[in-house]
Formats: structure tokens, C-alpha cells, sequence
């Protein structure tokens, strides 16, 4: 989960980390909570704020008022804003850039420090890859002092003292709350000492049972503020825990693996076909999953056929082709559906499917080709 | 001979007594495979069809030799289990759990490279050498004894290109999983290294998709170091940017995670690009 600015924050403040004051502004009433001159900063997952025009700075409270209501009434990158960080603006000596995440080419966490920061940190980097400095760390040990000391003289910091402090609570967050990725951009060198002033961190969705308080309170707080119009079988898919990617087109699509979904929809373009969705099962699909997924898929209002590409490794096809019937049985049938079914049980499957007058195939290009052209029919 | 697993590799399984432990090892007994143990804390003493079960992996190492362990336990206890392994000294475990911490998987990955065991997964369907052994969830009557090497990413896209070439008369010598990502033990890269180094392996089929940039590792030890010819199958090409595909790690994150960018450096380094999984045998046709 990829939280917002000021959820990231509070997460770092909550440890000790020091970030500017700030206050969370959701409608122009709230501008009165406001000190001046503020920093006001759109809360949306993404990156590249500045440069959209989604971070302004409001000198007087004269002019706050048109900047809050033009803000919360914009869109950026997607995203609706419906909130905005006020931030105390802070006396910038440098700007230094600081990382914490996990390397998956090294299987590794790893500090990454730059001793430039701000928006054009990556660019730099590229151009003077020298500077950047990075530390790989053991996930079962603690920080080490000679690690601080090569990153102080990396960033030229006198003061290694509140450096070891500030990574040390980097470090803290990343392993108590499965922080997968934190990153400082910029830190801030102020005459005060280090300030965090902007954070991304990303936690880890697989550790959520570990954190179960700290995740409801997260996710409700950014369902509260995600402003996107969803369309019903995302709505739907949501809350049935279902992965579904809409995809614009017209050709449904539903696999029991991700490898084979991928390869259906990369044969449905090379037909002349246009994917509607990708929609993948997991290995631990039954009969209960497939009708809900079908239910899910079908409330698409554009789509002309539905493809299903079973290939049953963990998966039954009997139990598979059993949601299939049921889903058919419940409902009238709106659009055509294309199966295509091998592999465990699908020596039961196949036939009860037929039984029900489904299309089905055992081999994959045939299935795409019967699909592809039952939606050129219309 | 085949890779990491043959005929005579004996076996150790954790979570052989729940629901899908229990269905699997009797498939896997039944294929042929040694299975000398199984562990399931609080059940040893008892047996599960026919296998001796014991509490702990250290008691089950101390009375039977093995060679191998596969883990079917849940991915919130999956740490726990695998640093048993990898401290009883068993050289290579297969992780099937799905879902497992990234942290944890750190953890698991920094001991075995300590202890000197090779993990294979997590969230894989493990790996089959046909007609020999094998050490996964891979649907049997879809592979063949024979020739081909086969790595891939995904269970089910491997299960596809099985049986495209089994159909084909064209048999495996060993089919590996190395798991749907973000983090991965074995990487596609090393199991081509054990491939290049297989007598019994005389074509390789690498299987891909989009996300990460493993593929462009692969496609230097290629370049670089194989002798053998590769067919290369990447799927996702018309996957758009940054939306999850399924597997953790099949999401488009910068220019080298794309499928386009994948081909292109496995073109660079002399592996014949499929692009789909029935034309992997007519490839193979034309180049005998």
C-alpha cells in the first residue's frame, strides 16, 4: 500500500522523525486552521506533484481561500484532489535525498543516498552516478555506525550524530510496520537539524495481517479521499478481494493463471481482438470463486464474448466448470462464452460445460480464434 | 541426470498433512518421488500415506538422508519453516507459500546463502523432471521425458508450453518454477547456468513476462555464456504500465520491466523469440 504524503508522515513523526507542522485540509472551511505562509501540498498517490502544479504557496490568508478552492477543485495525473497538506515553510540550507528499500536484484534492503535532492534527483543521478551512494544492510541485524559514518561523508554532514538517529528511525519504521520502500525526498539540512520534507512509503500488502489496526485505518482514510469514478465491475471486484485490470475493449477475459492470462491477452490483440479486462483467478480458485468472478466480468456493459482460459495445475476443473454452470443456470445468458479448459479434472469438466451448450476448447489458439470471431460478429 | 532433481533425490515435505499438502505428496508419491519424511509440528509419530511424519525437521534429518524439501505451509508461518531447513543443512527447499512477507523472504534468502542452500520460489509450483522426479504441483500427464529444458516465471504458462510440447513428441528434461516475484531465490539466470551445464538439456524454453528485470539478466548470461540454442516466450507484451497482472512481480515499473525492452535485449543475445506458446515447437522444428 503506497500511502499519502501526510499518512507517511504521521508515521514518521510518530517515531521521532522530524517533518514541518502541517494540517490537513479537506474544504475551505478548514483553511482557518491554517497558519501563514503555508505550503499547501495535493494528497495524491503520485509522483511529480511540483511540477503538475499540485504544490503552492500561499503567503497571506488574503489569498488563501481562491488557492484552496482551485486546488481541491482540480484533477492531477487521474486523481480528484480532495485533500491538501498546509505546511509551515522551513529554512532550507540543502536538500539531500535518503532511501530505504529492498533491492530484488541483490535480495536485499538498501540505503541510497544522493547529496543533492529535490524533484530532479533522478536526472542528477544519472548524470553523476559517483554520488550516489549505496549501502546494503542485513535484515536481521541492526544499523551499523561505519554504515552512518560512509553516508555522512557521502552527504558532507558534520553532524553524523542526528544522521545516525534519523536512518536508525528509518530503519525502526521499515521493519516494525513491513515498510518496503521509504524515501526522504528532500531531506532538508535547516538550522534546526534534519527535516523530512516530503515522504513516500510504500508497506507491504502481503504483511497486513501483522498490522491489521494500522492497515483498516490507513486504507479507510484513503477510500475516504480517492476521488475516482470507478466503473461497476472495478467497484465489484473490490470488494470481492477479485484482481481485475479493465483494459477498454470488448473481449472479456478470465484465466486461472497469471502466465497464461497474460499470454491470452497478448493472442487476443494478435487475432485482431480487443481485450476487455485481465482477470486472474490465483491458484486457489473453486466453484465458489469462478461464479463470482463471472459475476464481476459480465457486469461490464461493453463486452460482446467472454473468453475463460483454464489451464488446471492446483486448480479443478470439475469445481471450476461447476461456478461456470451455476453462474448459467442463475442467470440469462447476455453474452457469448468461450471456454477453454485442459489439465486436472478436466476430463469432468468438459462435458458437464457441454452439457450446459458452452463453446469449449482444449487448445488455447483455437479458443482465442472462436472468441475473436464471435466478437466480429456483431 | 535432469537439474536440481533425479531419481534418486530423497525428500522432505513440511505441511504434508494439511488439505493441499496432503492431496499433492500422495501425487507426488505416486509419480515416483523419494519421499523420505514429512514435518508437521505436534503430529510426529504418525504417518501420512505411508510417509513417517515427525515434529521438527532436525529430528526428521537425524533418523532419514535428504537431499530436498518442499514447504506447503501457509505463507504467515512460511519463515519459520524454512530457516528449520536451511539450519538442518538440507541443500535446496522449495517454497510454494504465495503471499509471504517481503522481509520475511529477505530473511529466508540471507540464511540460505549463508548456509549454502538454494531456494527455489516462493509462490512457485516447484519443478518436475519427468519420468524422474517430481517436487511441485505441475500436472503430470502434460509433460514427457526428454530433452528440452523449461524455466519460467509462471506455473500455469509453464503447465501451456508443457503441453504444446509434449502434443509435439518434444519431452522435458527438467520443467522449473522459479516463482511470480517481486523477490525470487533462484533467478531465471541460474537455472539456465544449471541448463547450459545439463548433458541430458540440448535446448532451453525461457518463459517471461513483463515486471522487474530479470529477463535482462538472462539475457546476458545468454549472450555471454550459453552455448545451447533458447527459445524465449515474454507474455504481457500488450500489458499497459503500472497495473498488477496477476503475479507481485508482473507490473510495469520503468523501461526495462516492459515485454518490448525484454525481447529486444533476449533478441540481442541470440535467443529465438516466440510469440506465443504454439509456435515454441514449430521453432524448435525448424531448428533441428
Amino acid at each position: 500500500m503506497r500511502l499519502l504524503e501526510f499518512q507517511a508522515k504521521r508515521l514518521l513523526a510518530e517515531i521521532g522523525i522530524p517533518i514541518p507542522r502541517g494540517v490537513l485540509v479537506t474544504s475551505l472551511k478548514d483553511t482557518q486552521k491554517v497558519a501563514f505562509p503555508t505550503v499547501l501540498k495535493a494528497q495524491i498517490p503520485v509522483g511529480g506533484r511540483g511540477k503538475a502544479g499540485a504544490i503552492r504557496k500561499v503567503e497571506h490568508a488574503d489569498n488563501a481561500a481562491s488557492t484552496v478552492s482551485q486546488l481541491l477543485a482540480a484533477t492531477v495525473k487521474g486523481y480528484p484532489v480532495q485533500a491538501l497538506l498546509a505546511e509551515e515553510p522551513v529554512e532550507v540550507q540543502r536538500e539531500l535525498y535518503l532511501a530505504l528499500l529492498v533491492d530484488k536484484q541483490r535480495n536485499s534492503p538498501l540505503l541510497m543516498s544522493f547529496d543533492s535532492g529535490g524533484v530532479d534527483v533522478e536526472e542528477s543521478a544519472q548524470k553523476a552516478p559517483e554520488r550516489l551512494e549505496k549501502q546494503y544492510l542485513d535484515p536481521t541485524a541492526e544499523i551499523q555506525n561505519s554504515v552512518v559514518r560512509s553516508l555522512a561523508k557521502t552527504l558532507d554532514l558534520k553532524d553524523s550524530k542526528a544522521l545516525t538517529t534519523f536512518v536508525s528511525k528509518m530503519w525502526q519504521i521499515f521493519k516494525k510496520y513491513d515498510a518496503t520502500f521509504i524515501e526522504i525526498n528532500p531531506l532538508a539540512v535547516t538550522p534546526k537539524g534534519l527535516v523530512a520534507l516530503d515522504a513516500k512509503v510504500v508497506l507491504d500488502d502481503k504483511a497486513a495481517y501483522r498490522h491489521l489496526d494500522l492497515f483498516s485505518e490507513l486504507k479507510a482514510e484513503q477510500q475516504k479521499l480517492d476521488g475516482r469514478v470507478k466503473s461497476q465491475p472495478e467497484e465489484m471486484a473490490a470488494a470481492r478481494h477479485i484482481n481485475y485490470v479493465p483494459l477498454g475493449g470488448d473481449i472479456g477475459v478470465i484465466a486461472d493463471g497469471a502466465g497464461t492470462g497474460m499470454l491470452t491477452l497478448d493472442m487476443i490483440h494478435d487475432a485482431g481482438g480487443k481485450p476487455a479486462n485481465f482477470c486472474e483467478m490465483g491458484g486457489m480458485a473453486n466453484a465458489e470463486i469462478m461464479h463470482a468472478t463471472l459475476e464481476v466480468v459480465i457486469s461490464n456493459t461493453q463486452l460482446r464474448v467472454l473468453l475463460i482460459s483454464l489451464i488446471g495445475g492446483l486448480t479443478r476443473m470439475d469445481e471450476l466448470a461447476e461456478g461456470i454452470v451455476r453462474y448459467l443456470d442463475q442467470n440469462d445468458r447476455t453474452v457469448p462464452i468461450v471456454v477453454r479448459m485442459c489439465g486436472t479434472m478436466a476430463e469432468v469438466g468438459l462435458p458437464m460445460l457441454r452439457n450446459a451448450g458452452v463453446d469449449t476448447y482444449e487448445d488455447l489458439d483455437a479458443a482465442v480464434q472462436a472468441a475473436v470471431a464471435r466478437q466480429q460478429e456483431f | 541426470m535432469a537439474i536440481l532433481i533425479a531419481s534418486d533425490t530423497r525428500v522432505l515435505i513440511q505441511g504434508a498433512t494439511g488439505k493441499v499438502g496432503s492431496f499433492q505428496t500422495r501425487i507426488m508419491r505416486d509419480y515416483g518421488t523419494r519421499i523420505a519424511a514429512a514435518v508437521t509440528p505436534g503430529k510426529g509419530g504418525t504417518r501420512i500415506h505411508e510417509v513417517p511424519v515427525f515434529d521438527s525437521v532436525a529430528e526428521a534429518v537425524s533418523e532419514h538422508e535428504v537431499d530436498a524439501a518442499i514447504s506447503f505451509v501457509p505463507a504467515r508461518f512460511a519463515k519459520d519453516a524454512a530457516l528449520e531447513v536451511i539450519n538442518s543443512g538440507i541443500g535446496f527447499l522449495v517454497l510454494t507459500a504465495e503471499g509471504i512477507p517481503e522481509l520475511d523472504i529477505l530473511t529466508i534468502l540471507r540464511s540460505a546463502a549463508l548456509q549454502g542452500t538454494n531456494v527455489l520460489g516462493p509462490d512457485t509450483p516447484g519443478l518436475i523432471s519427468p519420468g524422474k522426479c517430481k517436487l511441485g504441483v505441475h500436472p503430470q500427464t502434460m509433460f514427457l521425458e526428454g530433452h528440452v529444458g523449461i524455466v519460467s516465471k509462471s506455473g500455469s504458462l509453464s503447465y501451456e508450453v508443457g503441453r504444446v510440447l509434449t502434443q509435439n513428441g518434444m519431452g522435458q528434461s527438467t520443467v522449473v518454477g522459479i516463482g511470480g516475484g517481486p523477490i525470487w531465490g533462484l533467478s531465471q539466470e541460474a537455472v539456465l547456468q544449471k541448463f547450459e551445464e545439463d548433458p541430458e538439456t540440448t535446448v532451453v524454453v525461457l518463459l517471461g513476462e513483463v515486471g522487474g528485470r530479470l529477463e535482462h539478466d538472462a539475457a546476458k548470461y545468454i549472450r555471454y555464456h550459453m552455448k545451447k540454442p533458447v527459445i524465449a516466450l515474454i507474455v504481457g507484451r500488450t500489458a499497459p504500465a503500472g497495473a498488477q497482472m496477476g503475479h507481485a512481480g508482473a507490473i510495469i515499473e520503468g523501461q526495462e520491466a516492459t515485454a518490448s525492452s525484454k525481447i529486444k535485449a533476449l533478441e540481442n543475445a541470440g535467443a529465438v523469440i516466440a510469440r506465443n506458446s504454439t509456435e515454441i515447437p514449430e521453432l524448435m522444428k525448424e531448428m533441428e
